[in-house]
């Protein structure tokens, strides 16, 4: 049993919302700000009734619903009201595991469909209260208190949170659940793993610790000194312990790590530990769904390796669902795997090859997220035409950086083959600046799927369609006149690049041989230039696509 | 998938026989019964034999059962409304307006009005015939989806079941979990409201149906398992079967003797002396019927499922014609009114008749 599928209406930022699941590893890309979290937490939320750490009986505001939904109502009070905006995150389970479960009450009105469905929505009875509040025109924000929450089956049956066999388990870094001494989140997770035997014995413990507390003479002594003190009341004051319900440990128990105490643990750690708990807890009884927010936050780069392969090792098991915005994190659990998410809405990256998750999880480094994020990349080969680009894009936009408006120039070695399969998924615009190498033949040959008849809109081949030639040598090999510097050689001349460098060569095949050998030096100094520089029409090309 | 069923003898054990096979059964059982009283008594049992239900059981009487499995899930089919569950109905529901001849009802396109009262809670005659609908418009699914939740379903009092409730049990038969059926065909509850449909299978024609509508589906039909009284002694069983021939005679298991056994004719003159003497529960066809008030009495009807050392039977006027004369024409619905309440007696049956020398009937002695 797996959650093949979310549907969330008017929660938070989302007014209709799907994202598919699989089973096993799911990832969420996507920038800051894009409802990642709010996906997370909504599917947490209706597998448990906890929002932000606290019972959702107590979390429930107007704040928790879309906000254009709500201003629509309030607006449409004024003239024609329209009906009270409601929450629905429906979940839909995949595996055909669940009959109780299965019915057509689902918004797909698919009867194949097994889930259920965590509704907040006006309830019914109030419906006189409600009216009389409206013709008063006393409604200014939501009428929350006549809200109810309830959880059905799509067989129309009414449940609670208990009663549904899938548990979810969220891990975030966020500070609000380290408010109580111990970690609610991870007794529970620990509980989890325990036997029914060990619980109870726990409970016998702490209530034998209570029992000492109290008859120790320390605390009889001080008792009987209160009593004598006491004069206002005829009754017996002492100070004894808080009787202790079923699961009173709980609250009362610290979780440490190596002598420790959880929340005085590093953020990263307590991430680590509680995803290693998590992913350890027992499968058989109850499937669940982990929820793992930004495992990148707090953790270092050999900790965050050290996670990931604990994940990617075991989620054969359990059904993962992690946002991120590390490539490193995206990129070594497979690419195959990311979903993206951007405008509120789902992108999936399951078309690339094998072989391409293959380069990407072994080269792990690469920022594919930038791509995958941004709204349009300019792939170049190395650092020097990556400077190159920049400054040519500052000349033309006022001296602002790419990245200012949402441009990445990404260098990316030979392996623009594989960055194209991934422009392939994800349909943002990406232009390609490459050196002809003096066979224009090979280029075309290259780049077949992207140009002349398979031409993509979304995808920009640029070269230098002329080939240079020349009689350098460098050593016995001859000298490649068509790469970047050789061509920017050719429309700035030699002066102005010796002023730029601060050289003094007479023969542009002298200053040809510095360039190569002093390439990054090079695009600096042409980066950091107050001159204007010509810049090679193919680049240009680029940049106003 | 086993399809059984079985039919039982009045006084057999058929709720511990029940209660016996479901508790050997690992999967998810359902028990499903018609009436509430017969739910508790299921419960009772229960309890009785196991402490408690296994977690594994589910016992829902049959409307209960239809409305959270056959109606609710595909209800998407033709509404989606919230249903506020069922109200008990005793005449033919729906009803649009009173005509000259006769009441006119709405027509099933009119759904709300057809199936439902104003307050959206469904009439219990037009239950089973919804769940058929959502079946059919699903292509089964309603059926599959019970089969994957309870791959054992009992059906007890299999002989209450009429009109598209035969029809879902049907579908069920056909699905993929195993079907028992467990009723006694002497012992139908007779409803108010005649259902038109399978009008030829109604009176517990329950064994008739699986033959013949059901005949491609594997169904075993037990007449010996659930034969023997524990209940009625031989006198008592051996005159009740001369109500069915057609289902042969019932063997017993009560052997006790208690000095009194057997089916008596009581002289109304010698009522008052048998009630003193025997003290039986005394059975009338309703409560206008005149019966000694200083003595416990009940009507036949309510008298089902259960129990009582000796009973005083109040014959209705075809009962008495039939005593005498077998070949009389007698109303199924009297005819297993008075089964049930000769079943009732563990050791004595007396019935109320006046007669004289000459009178003899075959199976019964007379009381002075």
């Amino acid at each position: 049993m797996y959650i093949s599928k979310v549907k969330i209406h008017n929660f938070k930022c989302y007014r209709d919302f799907e994202i598919t699941l699989e089973e096993g590893l799911n990832i969420v890309v996507g920038d800051n700000e894009s409802g990642k979290s709010t996906i997370l937490e909504a599917i947490n939320l209706a597998l448990t009734g906890i929002l932000s750490g606290k019972s959702i009986w107590n979390e429930i505001s107007q704040y928790i619903f879309n906000k254009e939904a709500v201003d629509e109502y309030i607006a449409s009070l004024n003239t024609a009201p329209i009906a009270l905006p409601y929450i629905t995150i429906e979940i839909f389970f995949g595996g055909a595991e669940n009959p109780l479960m299965n019915g057509d009450a689902n918004s797909d009105r698919d009867n194949n469909a097994e889930g259920f469905c965590f509704r907040i929505a006006f309830n019914d009875k109030y419906v006189d209260e409600y009216e009389s509040l409206v013709q008063q025109g006393d409604v200014k924000s939501l009428p929350i208190e006549y809200y109810d929450i309830t959880w059905t089956t799509f067989a129309r049956d009414v449940i609670t949170t208990r009663s549904i066999p899938y548990k979810s388990c969220l891990i975030d870094s966020s500070e609000y659940r380290y408010q109580s001494g111990n970690d609610l989140y991870l007794s529970r997770i620990i509980k989890g793993s325990l036997e029914p035997e060990d619980i109870t014995s726990i409970a016998q413990a702490h209530r034998k610790m209570r029992d000492t507390f109290i008859n120790d003479p320390s605390i009889e002594a001080i008792n009987n000194k209160i009593n004598q003190d006491a004069s206002l009341t005829d009754k017996k004051i002492a100070l004894s312990v808080e009787l202790v319900t079923k699961n009173a440990w709980e609250n009362s128990l610290v979780t440490q790590l190596d002598e420790i105490p959880f929340h005085y643990v590093g953020k990263g750690e307590q991430c680590v530990v509680k995803t290693e708990l998590a992913l350890a807890k027992r499968t058989s009884q109850n499937a669940s769904i982990i929820l793992l927010e930004e495992p990148e936050n707090h953790l270092s780069h050999t900790r965050l390796n050290q996670l990931i392969k604990c994940i990617s090792e075991q989620y054969a098991e359990k059904q993962i669902l992690i946002s991120t915005h590390s490539s490193f994190v995206a990129n070594k659990l497979g690419l195959g795997k990311v979903m993206l998410l951007d405008n509120l809405r789902i992108t999936r990256f399951s078309e690339l090859s094998e072989d391409t998750y293959n380069f990407f999880k072994k080269v792990a480094g690469y920022d594919t997220l930038r791509m995958i994020l941004c709204k349009k990349t300019i792939l170049c080969e190395g650092d020097s035409d990556e400077l190159v680009i920049q400054k040519a894009y500052m000349q033309l936009n006022d001296g602002r950086l790419p990245i200012e408006d949402g441009i990445e120039v990404i260098s990316v070695g030979v392996s623009f083959l594989r960055f194209l399969e991934i422009a392939d998924c994800i349909q943002t615009k990406i232009a390609v600046v490459t050196d002809n190498d003096g066979d224009i033949a090979a280029i075309n040959k290259k780049y077949e799927n992207y140009i002349g008849a398979n031409q993509k809109d979304y995808i920009k081949i640029c070269v230098d369609d002329v080939v240079d030639t020349g009689t350098l040598k460098i050593g016995k090999s001859d000298y490649n006149y068509n790469t970047l510097e050789p061509k920017l050689l050719k429309v700035n001349g030699l002066d102005k690049l010796n002023r730029i460098f601060g050289t003094d060569y007479t023969d542009e095949d002298d200053l040809r041989k510095f360039m190569k050998h002093n390439k990054t030096e090079c695009a600096l100094k042409i980066f950091e230039s107050s001159e204007q520089i010509e810049i090679p029409e193919y680049i240009l090309e680029a940049i106003r696509w | 998938m086993v399809n059984r069923l079985i039919i039982a003898a009045a006084g057999s054990g058929k709720t511990t026989y029940l209660v016996r096979q479901a508790m050997q059964q690992s999967d998810s059982v359902l028990i499903t019964t018609y009436t509430i009283a017969n739910e508790l008594e299921i419960r009772k049992k229960f309890v009785e034999l196991n402490g408690c239900v296994p977690h594994n059981v589910t016992i829902q009487t049959w409307y209960s059962f239809l409305l959270q499995h056959g109606v609710r899930p595909f209800q998407g089919v033709v509404l989606d409304d919230k249903i506020n569950g069922m109200i008990l109905v005793n005449e033919k529901s729906g009803k649009k307006y009173d005509g000259k001849y006769g009441p006119v009802y709405y027509a099933e396109d009119d759904y709300r009005k057809f199936y439902f009262t104003d307050g959206m809670k469904m009439y219990s005659d037009k239950i089973a015939k919804f769940v058929c609908r959502c079946e059919k418009e699903t292509k089964g699914r309603v059926s599959q989806r019970i089969s994957r939740i309870y791959p054992k379903i009992y059906v007890d009092e299999i002989q209450d079941l009429a009109g598209y409730d035969l029809d879902i049990i049907k579908s069920l038969l056909q699905a993929d979990c195993d079907v028992t059926m467990v009723g006694d065909p002497r012992q139908v509850t007779y409803h108010t409201h005649n259902e038109v449909k399978y009008k030829k299978y109604a009176d517990g024609k329950i064994e008739e149906f699986i033959r013949t509508e059901c005949k491609k589906i594997d169904c075993i039909i037990d007449k010996e398992t659930l034969n023997d009284s524990y209940r009625n002694n031989q006198s008592i069983c051996s005159y009740s079967s001369q109500l069915y021939e057609e289902y042969g005679e019932t063997g017993t298991k009560q052997f006790e003797v208690t000095g009194h056994e057997g089916v008596f004719l009581v002289r109304p003159d010698d009522v008052a002396a048998y009630l003193e003497e025997f003290k039986p529960m005394q059975l009338r066809e309703k409560r206008t019927v005149k019966v000694n008030d200083g003595y416990a009495a009940i009507n036949m009807g309510e008298s089902k499922g259960l129990t009582y050392d000796r009973v005083l039977i109040y014959p209705t006027g075809t009962m008495r014609n039939w005593m005498k004369d077998h070949s009389r024409k007698m109303q199924p619905k009297t005819r297993s009114q008075l089964y049930v309440a000769i079943t009732r007696a563990r050791y004595s049956v007396g019935i109320v008749f006046d007669y004289d020398e000459k009178t003899s009937i075959e199976g019964v002695e007379k009381y002075r």
